[in-house]
């Protein structure tokens, strides 16, 4: 029995991490970053967004009104398309420590359902922690494009990378 | 007979503002009836700070409901056995799930949204955002609301800047951040 459990576990000492993300080291000045995947933002997501967080405005969630504002269809909540951009940005960037700010967000023109989200970050700033070592601000600015690659949102965000 | 805005606007500049004009009472009308009738540009005094009527307790459903729907894939907002290791190695504040910083904006705007959102136009900017504590699954967040400035943009609607704290049950500041908005006017 002893034996047998011993077999089947053999694959946790074989496992070789296959580890996501970047270090302190890769954010070079100027570096670009092109991020994965693109995302779709459909009208079921929108309205589970605005729902869930209470956006009440019907441009986000009544399609007649929106309409009627002169627009094709509802509007996609500006905070949807934030979270998004900054979702497809996390493992590029920021899975090695903690958010500390974000500054000069744009919301540039307005996304509507169906539109596909595509982004990429360029690092801004690079500074070691003084009190931590090895640790650093990093800085960088991101930027968010729909399908026809137009800026829809860009902004600055900075996280404390501790490796 | 024509209509009093022929004889008004000329010729040239009829058809568009014949446009705005039927585009405007259109919206109007559902506006009047769809949304509250206290949150207009005119309703902002510069230096108003208001409590929004709402609390929220963020479950783990909505956390990492939303993280996930954006694809954020920070182990740290939904691993829990990870952050409890982390923590006993003293690599972590806490030895659970944070919330992502995204689904805390998100709410404690969208606390203030009936108040301060409700009649946007189109949102405009978002600076100065700060996380100042940390949000876990079963943190109840308030909303609070500052009025910055406010200026007038068209005949139909105006520019407010607001500021947006969040505080815990323990009413420790978590999320401060500026946003800025064109907001409707009522009488237009």
């Amino acid at each position: 029995m002893n034996d047998q459990a011993n077999t089947k576990l053999d694959f946790l000492e074989k496992a070789v991490l296959w580890d996501k993300g970047n270090t302190i080291d890769a954010f070079d000045d100027g570096r670009v970053f092109y991020h994965h995947w693109g995302r779709s933002i459909n009208s079921g997501d929108n309205s589970l967004f605005s729902a869930l967080t209470q956006m009440y405005n019907p441009l986000y969630l009544n399609k007649e009104y929106a309409k009627a504002e002169g627009h094709p269809g509802c509007v996609v909540a500006p905070l949807l398309v934030f979270n998004t951009v900054l979702g497809m940005t996390v493992e590029d960037l920021s899975l090695r420590g903690p958010f500390v700010g974000i500054k000069d967000c744009k919301f540039l023109s307005p996304v509507y359902e169906s539109d596909t989200l595509t982004c990429r970050s360029a690092v801004l700033n690079k500074r070691y922690s003084e009190s931590k070592k090895g640790a650093a601000i990093v800085t960088w600015k991101t930027e968010g494009f729909n399908q026809s690659n137009e800026l829809v949102i860009e902004f600055v965000r900075s996280n404390f990378l501790v490796m | 007979m024509s209509p009093i805005y022929l004889t008004t606007f000329g010729e040239i500049s009829t058809a568009s503002k014949l446009k705005k004009v039927i585009r405007m009472s259109a919206i109007n009308k559902m506006n009047e009836r769809l949304t509250g009738q206290d949150n207009y540009f005119e309703n902002f005094e510069v230096g108003a700070v208001y409590q929004h009527a709402r609390g929220k307790t963020v479950t783990e459903n909505d956390a990492v409901t939303i993280c996930h729907l954006v694809m954020n894939s920070a182990s740290a907002h939904f691993d829990d056995h990870l952050m409890k290791q982390m923590h006993q190695k003293k690599l972590a504040h806490v030895g659970e799930s944070l919330v992502f910083g995204g689904v805390t904006i998100s709410i404690v705007i969208g606390l203030s949204y009936q108040d301060t959102g409700e009649q946007v136009i189109r949102e405009l900017s978002m600076d100065n955002i700060k996380l100042t504590g940390p949000v876990l699954h079963g943190t109840t967040l308030y909303s609070y609301t500052e009025v910055l400035s406010k200026e007038d943009a068209d005949d139909d609607s105006g520019v407010v800047t607001f500021r947006h704290y969040g505080v815990d049950q323990d009413k420790s500041l978590v999320f401060q951040g500026d946003r800025t908005a064109l907001i409707r006017k009522k009488q237009y």
